[in-house]
């Protein structure tokens, strides 16, 4: 490769940087969308991000002021936080301040709309995923190829004669595109033309990376070729490649983007500080008792949930009703693969962004229960068949005007029930669909290794006798297993909504935006193999003869959790688990109540039904409030947090810090488990304090392109983060608090000084103030230790609140 | 040339070796950067531990495979090692990682001397 194209490579790489990842809608990712700052102090990237996607980094003055108003900024945090920064007016002045500089319009973005709208359509046109009827030519040649082949008959492009005679290589034509530009301004150059369409310029990025999406294997896209396509589309529109004011941008961008300090930061501070001080009072409270609070003796049954914010709330509610002990562990359940469900060919690859899946598991029919198959297929075949003659009736262009003669009654009463009866609509569902046996009931996993099945470019089918182990291991390990129930319960969780193109962002992160269910029936099939279990004894992880692992899906919008069919059980196992089930139906209408007094217009004597309404109502904009308001990430024995109502705003990572002497357990729940939680809790701030920006906007005006993503209006960026709807109560009260995470881990501070010291990763999200940790200390009395900046520790003397940042600090 | 052995079928000939250690999400680019450079092979090592400017990586994270760093090694002529150095330059000045490149010495040298002409496609 010539010299000036392989800088020229390096040059995109190191462009693509300030850039996030988009993942598309079917697996939807909580992440941050200033990722690609995160080596920056957050006010820094905020700053930049001000700079190259002009989106607000702070929560805006109307938040701020309901948070004081409401009391959840503590004036004596505010006074402290106001004095750290040398502000010294009055709240109510500083406020009315910010409002006068909010008026300030923001700059939009330079005058390349028609170059965004080009490129916008072609991408949607290149990347769609079976939205479209006609398919755009040439996509398997890449995008730049099948680009190259169309864009010079666009009529739009007043210059298309200059798209004739490209180069056939995209890096030979990003070379070209860039003659006129100084090599020195090449890299400014391309990161400006990625921030001009970030959402797809980051979706792209995530594509391009991923070594196992089948639509990038069918259809490859790489940032070369977008943007050896965007630099020629500038050049047939009759824009310059490289703006006049772009290196005036660049240079706002190494001074940080303004010139003054930002005020609201303090006005943070304090919001976070008010909500931690709150929490930590309360841990510490809880903290002596935590060696003799739980159940007592052996509990009847034990059930794993996801750590996500919303199992706190049905965890709580099912241990007031019986001898249950529950746990929270990340919702893959530590198993990284890839599911293909029965009777579909796609490949779901089902553990966090941050984990390679390493093996596939396949769902096939059970020889034994052919009969239940039968019945299942039959039915199965029968809707697809209409779904298809409709479909075909419809975009046949000779029978489409018959067909809406012929149904239009037909559809518009559908369209009334579906509108007026919603929740009499879903009653319907439900009996329908109980004719039709679910794949669990007839259906085994692969878990055997298949040498026979396994693919060239694919990952092994199975799992070996020792891999299997291991897993098994590792879960125990984490959560600090010490005895086992007659019945333990995998819980994954996944959401059941209507209409909802975000559906998978409500559905498991840790499953990469997919149900958790079939990692946790892996995982229960697994512990039920005898040769795991023998072993897991070998290996000092005794598990009961009389010990049962089962799997069920808790669904979050409805708060029903289902076991999946379940193994052979004794009669005592049985037992159990029929009393499981009622307690679980106590535990759903006392956490659907819970839900209801924060969900707008849901009344808690009627919260099941209205749930059951919301999941099937398909004009319902907020089906359930996913992971809004999340603030912390506890690691810690349940013991510390039994008994306690965190209001679904913590993740639960259950920890025993006694039976992790290396701290093996607590590193890897703190650079897994904990990472995924502060990208989740990115995504909520960045979508709350610019949701035009960095969420989604309304989901009134939203469309969905391409099967990929979203779209406001007709045509423009995709849009990564969140819906308005899934953040605010209504266009100016919101819901989620937008906090940074506080991750508090319930162990000896030397040991979470260790891990933190070996990871850089971790070292620099706490250092850069990207979440902070605090650590409560069972060596030391529970005493609170605070990680500062720079790897010092802060303890809190007994002094009043107001005080406790001038304490003395310890050396790492 | 540095010859020290007697027998033909030990001769060593001369090579670059050249050594990156990067961060696993620039695997990808680093491995293809090697694809096309003409090298006719080199080796990967995922999951390496170590210190370097930024602070000490960790090596094996169980549910964590963006954080470790990875290290490559590819052996071949003077100019195909040149390639892979300007490839590689631009990328250090804003990432952090290390390449080293070294003299050695193979005894099957057109193992090593790998394809003509360098590749550059893409999509």
């Amino acid at each position: 490769m010539p010299t000036d194209l392989s800088v020229l490579r390096a040059r995109v790489e190191n462009a693509a940087k300030v850039l996030g990842r988009c993942w598309p809608l079917q697996s939807y990712i909580a992440a941050n969308p200033l990722a690609g700052l995160e080596k920056l102090p957050f006010d820094e990237a905020v700053a930049q991000g001000e700079v190259l996607y002009k989106g607000r980094g702070y929560p805006n003055v109307a938040q701020l002021r309901a948070a004081w108003e409401t009391g959840e900024i503590d004036a004596a945090h505010l006074a402290d936080r106001l004095d750290a920064h040398g502000l010294t007016d009055a709240p109510a002045q500083l406020l009315d301040q910010m409002e006068t500089a909010a008026e300030t319009p923001v700059p939009n973005r330079s005058g390349d709309g028609p170059l965004n709208r080009a490129m916008a359509k072609w991408l949607a046109a290149f990347v769609d995923q079976g939205q479209a009827t006609w398919a755009m030519p040439h996509r398997h040649e890449g995008f730049y190829t099948a680009w190259r082949a169309v864009a010079r008959f666009d009529t739009t492009l007043a210059h298309r004669d200059r798209l004739r005679d490209l180069p056939k290589r995209p890096l030979e034509a990003l070379a070209l595109a860039l003659s006129d530009v100084e090599a020195a301004q090449w890299e400014t150059t391309l990161r400006y033309h990625m921030a001009a369409l970030p959402g797809w310029a980051s979706f792209i990025k995530w594509r391009s990376q991923d070594r196992h999406d089948a639509w990038q294997g069918a259809h490859p896209i790489t940032m070369t070729g977008y943007l050896a396509a965007r630099l020629h589309t500038a050049r047939a529109i009759g824009q310059p490649v490289a703006p006049a004011n772009l290196f005036d941008e660049a240079r706002g961008a190494t001074r940080n983007g303004r010139d003054q300090p930002p005020m609201a930061a303090p006005w943070l501070e304090a919001w976070e500080a008010t909500y931690r001080e709150q929490l930590l009072a309360t841990l510490e409270r809880a903290a002596p008792a935590v060696d003799t609070t739980g159940v007592a003796g052996r509990p009847k049954a034990q059930l794993v949930f996801c750590i996500d914010v919303r199992s706190e709330v049905i965890r709580r509610h099912l241990e007031q009703t019986g001898p249950y002990q529950t746990f929270g562990y990340a919702g893959f359940f530590g198993l990284p693969m890839q599911f293909q469900p029965y009777g579909s060919d796609a490949q779901i690859t089902s553990c966090p962004p941050i984990v390679d899946p390493k093996h596939r598991i396949h769902e096939t029919r059970s020889r034994t229960r052919e009969e239940t198959a039968a019945t299942h297929d039959r039915w199965v075949a029968l809707g697809q068949a209409g779904q298809r003659l409709i479909k075909s009736l419809k975009h046949n262009v000779a029978a489409a005007f018959g067909f809406v003669e012929a149904s239009g009654g037909l559809f518009g009463m559908a369209m009334a029930v579906r509108t007026l009866m919603p929740g009499w609509l879903r009653t319907q569902q439900q009996a329908w669909t109980q004719h039709v046996p679910s794949p669990d009931t007839f259906c085994d996993l692969s878990l055997d290794r298949a040498l026979a099945a396994d693919q060239p470019e694919g990952l092994p089918l199975g799992l070996s006798t020792e891999e299997r182990s291991y897993y098994a291991e590792a879960a125990f390990r984490l959560m600090g297993w010490q005895q086992f129930a007659p019945v333990v319960v995998f819980t994954g969780h996944a959401s059941h909504t209507a209409n909802n193109p975000y559906n998978s962002s409500l559905d498991c992160g840790a499953c990469a935006g997919h149900p958790g269910g079939p990692n946790a029936r892996t995982l229960a099939a697994v512990c039920n193999d005898p040769a795991v279990r023998e072993d897991l004894s070998a290996r000092g992880i005794d598990i009961p003869d009389d010990t049962v692992f089962l799997a069920a899906e808790h669904t979050t919008s409805t708060d029903v959790v289902q076991l999946f069919h379940p193994p052979a059980l004794t009669k005592a196992q049985a037992g159990i688990v029929d009393q499981l089930r009622q307690d679980l139906r106590t535990a759903r209408a006392n956490t659907t109540a819970e839900r209801a007094r924060v969900l707008q217009g849901s009344r808690p004597a009627h919260a099941v039904a209205d749930t059951e309404r919301r999941a099937a109502d398909w004009a319902e904009t907020r089906p359930e409030w996913g992971l809004s308001g999340n603030a912390a990430f506890i690691i810690a024995p349940r013991a510390l947090t039994a008994g306690l109502s965190l209001d679904g705003r913590a993740f639960l990572h259950a920890y025993n810090w006694r039976t992790d002497d290396r701290g093996t357990a607590l590193e890897t729940i703190m650079t897994g488990p904990l990472v995924v939680g502060e990208w989740i809790n990115m995504q909520y701030y960045f979508s709350t304090v610019d949701n035009a920006v960095y969420g989604s906007g309304s989901k009134i005006t939203q469309n969905v392109v391409g099967n990929v993503g979203v779209w406001q209006g007709n045509g423009g960026d995709l849009m990564t983060g969140l819906p308005l709807q899934s953040l605010q109560v209504d266009d100016l009260t919101p819901y989620h608090h937008p906090l940074r995470l506080l991750a508090v881990v319930y162990a000896p501070q030397g040991r979470v000084s260790r891990i933190v010291e070996r990871n850089a990763q971790l070292r620099s999200l706490f250092d850069h103030e990207w979440m902070a940790l605090t650590v409560l200390d069972p060596e030391q009395g529970n005493r609170r230790c605070s990680y500062q900046p720079g790897g010092t520790w802060a303890i809190p003397s007994a002094e009043p609140r107001g005080t406790q940042d001038t304490e003395p600090t310890l050396a790492l | 040339m540095s010859d020290t052995s007697h027998s033909p079928e030990h001769t060593l000939h001369p090579l670059k070796k050249i050594e990156i250690i990067v961060k696993g999400k620039r695997e990808r680019f680093v491995q293809e950067l090697l694809d096309r450079s003409g090298v006719s092979g080199y080796t990967i090592h995922r999951n390496v531990a170590g210190r370097g400017a930024s602070g000490f990586h960790e090596g094996h994270l169980l549910f964590n495979d963006e954080a470790s760093l990875v290290m490559f090694f590819a052996v071949s002529d003077q100019s195909k090692i040149q390639a892979i150095i300007n490839g590689l330059s631009p990328l250090f000045e804003s990432s952090s990682g290390v390449m080293f490149v070294s003299d050695t010495q193979v005894v099957r040298l057109k193992k090593f001397l790998g394809a003509e002409g360098p590749q550059h496609g893409g999509a």
